[in-house]
């Protein structure tokens, strides 16, 4: 028993000094390259942030056209000449990714402010679910806050979904099947599934009466991608959740800023009842963290259907008027909003 | 579940707690569940083709011993299970490869046919059929009397540890030890996760980075230059060793951390100094399966050489096809039978002064591990390959991009990994790592632990690099 006690004790002692190690020689080099996306945490208290937008491909994506191709938080920016603004944007990221990124930005920092983007559409099945999960989830495992070594452990054993582009798929449809519809007044269909499944069998018709498989398609994807209801066990909610956590704790002041979606082309494309829906989960946000004391910048129906450059898939890449209009909306939350301190 | 992940490192230590905590007349039950959870972490549907296998040969072990008296019938039951679970097989693995070689050769004489088939392979399907039919043949033979508790019986086929790529246990090795009371050894414990950290290490840290390496060159062959090519054939024979080794070392390890001692798998398979060695220190548990249940009832080796030669051809061309179903893997078995064959004759018509009194018989025995190793190392090729055309595409590479095509890109560390596999195989030669432990000095001891640790923990991999025999 001595004995057994002995080694423990050992053992533990070699873990801690090999922890040091790795800690001292090799961490901040896996981080750059297993977490690249932290680099973007440091740099916001390194250039002495006031201001941190956090967005994804929203953020920066323009059209060829637009003249002016800045960012959206380099507009915000401009509309605030008083503060230093910064971002970080990460291609397809949700509010887990921003929880990390935040959490990771040095406690010895200038920031006042962060706006996050809430994007409807990561509250979805079809983003939650998304076949980028792995390579995401990859990224965020060793800057989940546990020591250095645990982490890189955790990496090597591989403690994050891996799933085929089909597995995450399946995740997704069942999804739509097993998730119901409620709406206030009769709906012929009870979940997301059984709308799709409506649309693709009917088919949406073109000016000739003939089928348009490419409109067809097209409607689908904003069924998937609107055609559900966030809840309080949403897992998003949870993260946006822990987001107003960590700004309390910090004494950041917050502000989610909802994205413009195109609901004249959802109008056009499946009808009020798919406009309802976003309309309702927008009010559920608002509601939720109006509550906390977070400023919700509600941009849903800021942005007509010619401010979208995406045709084929609904997405929230604007021309330039589009993200003037959400910055424009964004700086004016922000100079009078009483965010939470 | 796989054993290099997280899932499996918080499951084996509760399966291992929970083993030593009940009574052993329950333990069959809690390591059946387990297994069936192990199995059921991929596609839990594919457990039942498992149950249908395990059913059959349960019942046909059970007939034949009822009808012991009547030879005719006792190989009629014999003969029942066998098609049955070879069937199942066919099915899975190889029905997709027949159909669409028809539907090529009937395109080929003008008939217009269409039809495919897309059945995905269920896990480790070729290492339980194999092991399951070993234990009806073995029943037939009269070595094994059958398993009247079907719990047990089934728990001798899905034993985690060796359930999706082996070692291809033998029902007189494992069936036996499961019936037995095993009481807690702390060696045991001690010399289990030492086989389980060497396997880690192996896989993690050299196959796997390996794996990134020749991936890189074998998806685009043309882009590389002939050296590297040559070195990305190269690094696939340690990869695809390291990967099964690594697998088979922690499956070892897992067992015996509740005492259970199953089958060594390989034994410094890059040391040998023909291509027969080679066979008996790779996959052993395969080469031994073929040999007693093919090879031996063909007649072996005691026929006439055409005789001979033929039943090692059969029996290279189905260790090829068990592998998979491509003309690849066929290819691969049918060069080392021939190559088999060959060395064989050269031997008997010049003899060899590898194994004589020749006063330089090492150099000799170097000059024989190097030629196996080139050879062996080609045919990896036949093995790595996704298809003919691919095999072709490789070997010109290797063949003639001599200063043409950039320069495979190989971290040092690799390099020092991969020499610390090497010299570990030489060491390690015959002995499995955990006795070899028993002979280092306590302090060396704890600094290797250490060191395997932190390289396991810092340099993996940290792509996902399935195990490669989970195809198969």
């Amino acid at each position: 028993m001595k004995r057994l006690l002995l080694s423990i004790v050992a053992a533990a002692a070699v873990l801690v000094l090999m922890n040091w190690v790795y800690a001292r020689w090799f961490y901040r080099a896996d981080l750059l390259t297993h977490s690249d996306i932290v680099e973007a945490s440091w740099q916001a208290a390194t250039d002495s942030l006031e201001l941190v937008y956090l967005g994804e491909s929203s953020n920066k994506t323009y059209g060829y056209t637009d003249t002016d191709q800045r960012k959206i938080s380099e507009m915000v920016a401009e509309r605030l000449p008083e503060m230093r603004c910064g971002d970080i944007t990460k291609e397809a990221s949700h509010a887990e990714v921003y929880y990390y990124l935040l959490k990771n930005i040095p406690k010895d920092n200038d920031i006042k402010t962060v706006v996050v983007t809430m994007n409807l559409r990561s509250f979805g099945a079809n983003w939650i679910y998304s076949s980028l999960e792995t390579a995401l989830q990859k990224k965020l495992v060793m800057i989940k806050g546990y020591p250095p070594l645990m982490g890189r452990a955790l990496l090597a054993f591989k403690a994050y979904p891996i799933r085929t582009k089909d597995e995450w798929g399946r995740l997704a449809r069942r999804s739509w099947e097993k998730t119901p519809l409620v709406f206030p007044y009769d709906f012929p269909y009870k979940t997301t599934a059984d709308w799709n499944r409506a649309v693709a069998y009917e088919g949406v018709k073109d000016s000739l009466g003939q089928r348009d498989q490419a409109l067809t398609e097209l409607t689908a994807h904003f069924i998937k991608n609107y055609g559900f209801q966030i809840h309080d066990d949403n897992p998003r909610v949870r993260d946006f959740d822990r987001i107003v956590k960590l700004a309390k704790q910090r004494g950041w002041r917050l502000a989610f800023n909802i994205m413009a979606e195109n609901t004249d082309r959802a109008q056009e494309l499946v009808g009020d009842d798919l406009v309802f829906l976003m309309r309702q989960n927008v009010t559920y946000l608002k509601h939720r963290y109006e509550a906390m004391g977070v400023v919700v910048i509600d941009n849903l129906e800021a942005v007509r259907d010619r401010d979208f450059i995406d045709r084929e898939w609904p997405t929230e890449h604007y021309y330039q008027t589009g993200r003037q209009t959400i910055a424009r909306n964004v700086a004016e939350a922000i100079k009078k909003g009483d965010a939470m301190k | 579940m796989v054993f290099n992940s997280i899932e499996y490192l918080i499951f084996l230590p509760l399966v291992v707690l929970l083993y030593y905590l009940i009574p052993h007349r329950y333990r069959w039950f809690m390591l059946l569940a387990a297994s069936c959870l192990f199995y059921m972490w991929f596609v839990p549907k594919y457990i039942l083709i498992l149950l249908v296998t395990i059913v059959i040969d349960y019942s046909a072990g059970l007939l034949m011993e009822r009808d012991a008296d009547s030879p005719k019938k006792k190989k009629t039951w014999m003969v029942i299970s066998v098609v049955s679970t070879l069937s199942v097989l066919f099915v899975f693995k190889y029905l997709g490869f027949v159909n669409d070689n028809f539907v090529k050769l009937c395109q080929s004489l003008g008939l217009n046919v269409r039809t495919s088939v897309n059945l995905i392979l269920p896990i480790g399907l070729s290492f339980h059929t194999f092991q399951s039919m070993s234990y009806v043949i073995e029943v037939y033979r009269g070595h094994q009397k059958a398993e009247r508790h079907f719990g047990y019986y089934a728990l001798y086929v899905m034993f985690f540890p060796q359930l999706v790529t082996g070692p291809i246990e033998r029902p007189g090795n494992l069936l036996r030890q499961l019936h037995e009371e095993k009481r807690f050894d702390g060696h045991n414990l001690v010399r289990g996760l030492r086989l389980i950290l060497f396997g880690f290490f192996i896989k993690m840290v050299v196959a796997d980075n390996l794996g990134a390496c020749v991936d890189a060159v074998y998806e685009h062959p043309e882009q590389y230059n002939a050296w590297s090519v040559w070195l990305a054939m190269v690094f696939y024979s340690f990869q695809i060793y390291g990967d099964f080794f690594g697998y088979s070392t922690i499956a070892l390890g897992s067992a015996l951390l509740m005492g259970y001692e199953i089958s060594d798998n390989f034994r410094s398979p890059y040391l040998s100094k023909n291509i027969g060695e080679f066979w008996h220190r790779w996959h052993i548990s395969l080469s031994t399966w073929f040999r007693d249940y093919v090879y031996i009832p063909m007649g072996g080796s005691r026929v006439k050489f055409g005789r001979w030669a033929y039943n090692i051809m059969v029996v290279f061309v189905l260790s090829g096809l068990w592998h998979g179903a491509n003309w690849t893997f066929l290819l691969w078995g049918f060069a080392h039978g021939l190559l088999h064959i060959l060395e064989k004759v050269l031997y008997k018509a010049a003899g060899t002064a590898e194994d004589g009194r020749h006063r330089f018989r090492w150099c000799f025995q170097l000059l024989g591990m190097a030629r196996t190793f080139l050879l062996v190392t080609l045919f990896w090729v036949f093995f790595r390959a996704t298809d003919i055309g691919h095999i072709k595409t490789i070997f010109t590479a290797a063949f003639t991009q001599f200063g043409e095509g950039q320069p495979l890109a190989v971290d040092p560390k690799l390099w020092a990994f991969l020499a610390l596999f090497i010299v570990s195989d030489f060491v390690l030669k015959d002995r499995r790592f955990d006795r070899w432990c028993d002979h280092v000095p306590v302090v060396l001891r704890w600094l290797l632990y250490a060191v395997l640790v932190f390289c396991t923990i810092v340099f993996s991999s940290v792509n996902n690099f399935p195990f490669i025999y989970f195809q198969f």
